[in-house]
C-alpha cells in the first residue's frame, strides 16, 4: 500500500473543504491525525474512506477495503436504523435491527467478531437493536465492525472517546497487535492518547495539511504538543492582579499622541515631522523596511529612546519630559520584540519571568507575592509548561522563550501591547504558536494590540489601523 | 596644596569616621526621588559616569542638564556629542552652574582640583556639590563654602552596567556619604537617598558611609588585591609556566580566563566556595600555599595600608601627578611589554573546572589578597562591611577587566589612583614573592595535581575546611550576600 495525496482540494457538500493536501503514507506507518477542533482532522481521516467531492488534485493508491470509525460513520448508521423505524405509519411497533446482524453485515469474520464482542463486552448486547444502544455501546459496535471487515487500511477518528478505562486499554493492547498487520491512521486531540506504535503525526488547521512530523523526531514532537494545547485548551488568559493594578486611565483621552516627531541620528533624519494617535481599543500594524524607524518610534513610546525627551510626546496622561519616570510610562506597556529576548539573559526560572511583568523588570528583583504565583502558573497552564514552573529561562528554546516574553508582556492586561516583529527568528510551527498565543489574547482581553511588521501585507485578523514607514534616504551631502 | 583632611582631624575623630559603614534597608528610600524633584541638576563631565547616571536619574523623572567646559562645546568634542545627542540640555559652567541646586562633579580625581575651584564660585548659595570619589575632600584637603552641602553616591559599578542594570529595572550597589563639615541644612542624606534612587542603586544596596572610610577602603582595596594582587599574580603564574615548558597560549589563557572563572565561585560562596570547588588534596594544597603567600605579603599589604591611612600613598601619587605621571606612565608601558601581555590567550579550550584543578595558585593568592586586604583593613580600624567590598566583592570586576582586557587595558581603564597603588604593589610585590615562585612547579600552576590516590588526611581536611569558613570576611560576606540572596539568586 502506497496512498498519495498530491495537491488534493475536497469539499464536503461546501460545508468544509480540505485545500491543497500533500500527503504519503505507506504500510510501515501509523499516523495520528491531529488538530483543534473545526481543523479538518476528521475530514481528512475521512477523505482516506472516500468521502467528498475532489475538486483538484489526486488521490491515488487508496486499498479496496478500508475500515472506518467515526462519529460521522456512526451517526450515518444511527440514522439509517432511525429511518427503517416506520411505526409512525405502519402502526407496528418496530425494534430495529438487532447488533447481531449490524454487526455480522458485510460477510465479516464471525470467529473474529464473536472474539471481538467478548473482548468488548457486548455479549449481553446482542439481540439488543441497535438504535437503542448508548452512544459508548453502539461506538463498540463500530468498532468491531471495522476491526472485523479485516480492512487494508484501518481509519479511526477519536476511538477512545467515550470508552470507560478496561475497554481503552483492551483496545489499545489489541491495535498494537495489529501493528504488523495493518496500517492504521488514527484522529485524536489528546497527546497522552497517542499510542506507542505510532511512527508519524499529521497535523491539519484551517483545512490544511500544515505539519507532517517524525514522532522521534522529539523537538518538532514538544512543539507540536505546544500547538495543539494553545488550540485546544478551553484555559483563557489568566486575569490582572487587583493589588498590583495599573492607574485608571482618562477615557476620553487618547493612549498615545505623537505630535510632529523627529528622530535623528548623526545629523540623519530617521523620522520626519511624523504624527500618529493611537486611541483606546485601537489594533493598529506598524510596517515599514529596515530602517525605517519602526523600533526608534516604538522607544519613543515606551520611554526606552533618549530623544523622548525633546519631541512631544504625550502618552498614558503623561506629557513627557514633565518629571515622569520611565517606571510609570512602562507600567501601561507590554512589550515584547527580538531585542528584549537578546536582552534577557538570565537563568531564572519560568514562572519569575513572568512575574517580571508586573514590575517590567528584566530579572525579578522583588519579591513576589501569592497572588502573582499564582496567575503566573495560570499562564504556565495556558503555554502547556507546568511542568517547567522553575526551569531555567535560558534552557528554553527559542520560539518557547518568545512565547514566555509575550506572557510576561500580558500578565498586567496593559492597556498597550507592543509586539515588535514577534515571528522574527521563528520557524513556521513556532510562528502559529505565537499567533495562537496573540489570538488568544486579542480575543480575551481589552488590550490594544500594536504590532510591528515588515510586511504591509502580513496582517493580523482583528487589526484595522495601519501606519506604514518609508526609508528615509540620507539627504545629498 | 592643602592639608589632608583626615591627618587634620583628631584621632577619636577619625576612628569614628573610618568605622562608617551600614547597608540600608530599603524601607529607608521610600521617599523616592522627592528630594530632588523639580531641582535642577547640572552633571561635570560626559564620560560613561556622567552620561550613564544622567541618563538613568533623567528616567526617574529628575531634571539632568550638562555643564562642559567651552572648548569642548566650541570643538564638539565626545563629551558635547554624548549629552546632545542624548537630547540633554548642555551649556557652559556659566551658564548653568548658576542655575543648578545640586552639581555632580563626574570627573576624574585626578581634574577634582581644578573642576572644583571653577565651579565653586559660580554655585548658588546653599546648593549641593556631590562627589562620586571622596579623594579630593579627603586626601587633597579640598575646603568647601560653608554654604554648600557636600556629598557622595558612588556606584560600584562602571558606567555602562550602572545605565543596562538600571534599564533592566534594577540597579548597582552604591556607596553613599555626607561630608559632615558640609551640611548646613541638614539636608545631605535625603539628598544622597533620592540620587541613589534615581540611578536604580536602593534595589541594589546601598551603603551609608563617610568619606574618610569610603577613601581609605576604596584605596587600599583596589591597590592591593583588586588590582595589585591579579596584576602581579598574572606575570609570576605567566612566567612559571612558561619557564615549566607549558605552552604559552595555554598559559595566557589559563590566566586571562582564569581570574574570572575562580573568582565567580568567590563571589557566589565567598573564599570557602572558591576553595571547595578544588578537589581535597588540592584544596589543601591552595591553603597552605595561601598561608605562606600571607605570612611573606603581609608586611607589604600593612605598608599599603598605613601609607594610605596617614597620606604618603597620596603625597606620592600627588607628586608623580605634579610630574606628568612619569613614574605611572613608565610603568604602563612596562605592563605593555610583559611576556604575559604579549602572549595572545591560545585556542585550546579550558573547561570551567580545569580553571581551578590547574591553577590552584591562582586560587591561593586570591585568597591570600582577600584575607590580607580584609584583616588589614579591619585592623586599620575600617569596619567589616566596608572592608569586605573593598576586597572580596569587587575582586572579581576586576577579574572581569582583565578577562576582556588583559592588564594593559585593565590599568588604562581603572582609575588614576588604583593605577597608581597597583604601580606600587607590583614594584614591591614582584621581588617579594621571586623566592617563594623558586619552589613552585605545573603542579600548581599549569597541570594540576595529576595524583592517583585523591585520598586526605581527615583531620587534616577538618582543620583546613574550619578555618576557611571561620575567617571574618566570610561571616560577614554572608550577611552581606544574604542581604541580595533573593535579587542575586534570581538574577
Amino acid at each position: 500500500m502506497n496512498i498519495r495525496l498530491d495537491n488534493l482540494t475536497v469539499n464536503f457538500d461546501d460545508r468544509f473543504q480540505l485545500d491543497e493536501i500533500n500527503w504519503q503514507l505507506d504500510d510501515t506507518q501509523h499516523w495520528v491525525i491531529t488538530g483543534a477542533n473545526g481543523s479538518g482532522k476528521s475530514a481528512l481521516a475521512a477523505v482516506l474512506a472516500g468521502a467528498g467531492d475532489t475538486l483538484s488534485g489526486t488521490l491515488e493508491g487508496l486499498p479496496p477495503k478500508v475500515g472506518l470509525v467515526s462519529f460521522e460513520a456512526q451517526a450515518e448508521l444511527i440514522e439509517r436504523e432511525r429511518k427503517k423505524d416506520d411505526a409512525d405509519i405502519m402502526d407496528v411497533i418496530s425494534e430495529g435491527t438487532p447488533v447481531r446482524e449490524i454487526l455480522c453485515e458485510g460477510g465479516r469474520n464471525p470467529e473474529l467478531i464473536s472474539q471481538l464482542v467478548t473482548m468488548f463486552k457486548l455479549d449481553s448486547l446482542l439481540d439488543r437493536a441497535f438504535r437503542k444502544l448508548s452512544t459508548g455501546e453502539s461506538r463498540k459496535v463500530m468498532l468491531i465492525r471495522a476491526l472485523a471487515s479485516e480492512p487494508d487500511l484501518l481509519v479511526l477518528d477519536e476511538p477512545f472517546d467515550g470508552l470507560d478505562a478496561d475497554t481503552l486499554k483492551m483496545l489499545q493492547q489489541y491495535l498494537a497487535g495489529l501493528v504488523e498487520s495493518v496500517p492504521m491512521v488514527l484522529v485524536l486531540n489528546r497527546f497522552d492518547e497517542f499510542p506507542d506504535f505510532i511512527t508519524h503525526i499529521a497535523y491539519v488547521d484551517h483545512g490544511r495539511l500544515q505539519h507532517q512530523i517524525d514522532r522521534h523526531d522529539s523537538k518538532a514532537y514538544n512543539e507540536l504538543y505546544q500547538l495543539l494545547h494553545l488550540k485546544t485548551t478551553d484555559l483563557e488568559v489568566p486575569g490582572a492582579d487587583p493589588e498590583t493594578a495599573i492607574p485608571r486611565l482618562d477615557p476620553t483621552q487618547p493612549l498615545v499622541r505623537l505630535n510632529k516627531i523627529n528622530i535623528t541620528y548623526d545629523g540623519h533624519r530617521i523620522i520626519d515631522s511624523l504624527d500618529w494617535t493611537i486611541e483606546r481599543n485601537q489594533h493598529w500594524q506598524l510596517s515599514g523596511p529596515n530602517g525605517s524607524g519602526k523600533t526608534g518610534l516604538l522607544s519613543l513610546i515606551t520611554g526606552d529612546h533618549p530623544q523622548c525627551y525633546v519631541n512631544d510626546i504625550f502618552v498614558f496622561g503623561f506629557q513627557r519630559g514633565n518629571g515622569e519616570s520611565i517606571w510609570q510610562i512602562k507600567q501601561f506597556i507590554g512589550y515584547v520584540s527580538t531585542a528584549l529576548q537578546w536582552e534577557y539573559k538570565v537563568g531564572t526560572g519560568l514562572r519569575n519571568v513572568i512575574i517580571s511583568g508586573f514590575y517590567d523588570s528584566i530579572g525579578l528583583y522583588t519579591k513576589a507575592t501569592d497572588r502573582q504565583k499564582k496567575i503566573a502558573d495560570e499562564w504556565l497552564a495556558l503555554l502547556g509548561m507546568s511542568d517547567r514552573a522553575d526551569t531555567p529561562f535560558n534552557k528554553l528554546s527559542y520560539g518557547d522563550q518568545r512565547l514566555l516574553l509575550i506572557a510576561r508582556a500580558m500578565v498586567k492586561h496593559p492597556p498597550l501591547l507592543i509586539l515588535d516583529e514577534p515571528c522574527l527568528g521563528l520557524d513556521d510551527m513556532n510562528r502559529q504558536l505565537v499567533l495562537a498565543l496573540i489570538e488568544k489574547i486579542c480575543a480575551g482581553s481589552e488590550t490594544s494590540v500594536l504590532y510591528v511588521n515588515h510586511h504591509a501585507e502580513d496582517r493580523i485578523k482583528g487589526i484595522d489601523n495601519y501606519l506604514k514607514l518609508e526609508k528615509r534616504e540620507p539627504a545629498a551631502g | 596644596m592643602s592639608n589632608n583632611y583626615f591627618n587634620t582631624l583628631p584621632l577619636r575623630e577619625q576612628l569614628e569616621q573610618l568605622g562608617k559603614c551600614r547597608f540600608m534597608s530599603i524601607d529607608e528610600f521610600s521617599d523616592g526621588v522627592e528630594a530632588l524633584k523639580g531641582k535642577k541638576m547640572v552633571v561635570i563631565g560626559c564620560g560613561a559616569q556622567g552620561l550613564n547616571q544622567g541618563l538613568n536619574l533623567r528616567d526617574s523623572g529628575l531634571d539632568v542638564s550638562y555643564a562642559l567646559r567651552a572648548e569642548a562645546i566650541a570643538e564638539k568634542r565626545q563629551s558635547w556629542k554624548n549629552a546632545t545627542e542624548n537630547g540633554f540640555v548642555v551649556g557652559t559652567y556659566e551658564e548653568l552652574i548658576p542655575t543648578a541646586d545640586v552639581v555632580l562633579n563626574l570627573t576624574p580625581d585626578k581634574q577634582h582640583t581644578s573642576v572644583v575651584n571653577a565651579v565653586m564660585p559660580l554655585m548658588k548659595e546653599g546648593a549641593c556639590l556631590s562627589y562620586s570619589h571622596g579623594f579630593n575632600i579627603v586626601e587633597e584637603g579640598m575646603k568647601i563654602r560653608e554654604d554648600l552641602t557636600v556629598i557622595m553616591v558612588a556606584p560600584k559599578c562602571p558606567g555602562s552596567e550602572v545605565r543596562a542594570e538600571y534599564v533592566r529595572g534594577f540597579g548597582v550597589p552604591t556607596l553613599i556619604a555626607v561630608h559632615e563639615d558640609n551640611d548646613p541644612k541638614g539636608e545631605g542624606l535625603a539628598l544622597a537617598k533620592a540620587y541613589a534612587v534615581g540611578t536604580g542603586g536602593h534595589k541594589a544596596g546601598v551603603l551609608m558611609s563617610s568619606f574618610i572610610a569610603e577613601v581609605k577602603s576604596d584605596l587600599m582595596g583596589e591597590q592591593t588585591i583588586l588590582c595589585g594582587m591579579l596584576q602581579t599574580g598574572s606575570l609570576l603564574c605567566f612566567d612559571k609556566m612558561v619557564e615549566e615548558g607549558i605552552d604559552p597560549g595555554y598559559a595566557s589563557k589559563l590566566i586571562q580566563y582564569g581570574w574570572e572563572t575562580i573568582t565567580e565561585a568567590l563571589k557566589y560562596g565567598g573564599v570557602t566556595n572558591m576553595l571547595d570547588r578544588l578537589s581535597n588534596p588540592a584544596k589543601i594544597k591552595a591553603y597552605d600555599l595561601s598561608e605562606e603567600l600571607k605570612q611573606i605579603m603581609r608586611p607589604l599589604y600593612n605598608k599599603h595600608q598605613d601609607d594610605i591611612i596617614d597620606g604618603t600613598f597620596s603625597r606620592t601619587m600627588m607628586e608623580d601627578w605634579a610630574n606628568d605621571d612619569k613614574n605611572l606612565l613608565g610603568w604602563r608601558a612596562e605592563t605593555a611589554e610583559t611576556a604575559f601581555e604579549k602572549t595572545p590567550a591560545g585556542d585550546v579550550e579550558i573547561s570551567e573546572q580545569e580553571y581551578f584543578d590547574n591553577g590552584i595558585l591562582m586560587v591561593a593568592m586570591v585568597k591570600a589578597g582577600v584575607e590580607l586586604a580584609f584583616e588589614t583593613m579591619t585592623a586599620a580600624g575600617i569596619i567589616a562591611d566596608s572592608a569586605y567590598y573593598e576586597s572580596l566583592h569587587e575582586t572579581p570586576l576586576i577579574a572581569n577587566t582583565i578577562a576582556r582586557k588583559k592588564l594593559y587595558e585593565m590599568n588604562a581603564t581603572i582609575s588614576d589612583t588604583a593605577e597608581y597603588g597597583c604601580y606600587l604593589y607590583n614594584h614591591a610585590c614582584l621581588p617579594l614573592l621571586a623566592d617563594f615562585m623558586k619552589d613552585i612547579k605545573t603542579d600548581v600552576i599549569g597541570k594540576g595535581l595529576d595524583l592517583e590516590d585523591t585520598g586526605v588526611d581527615n583531620a587534616r581536611l577538618i582543620e583546613v575546611n574550619t578555618a576557611l569558613r571561620s575567617h571574618p570576611v566570610e561571616a560577614i560576606g554572608a550577611v552581606l550576600r544574604g542581604h541580595m540572596a533573593d535579587m542575586k539568586k534570581i538574577v
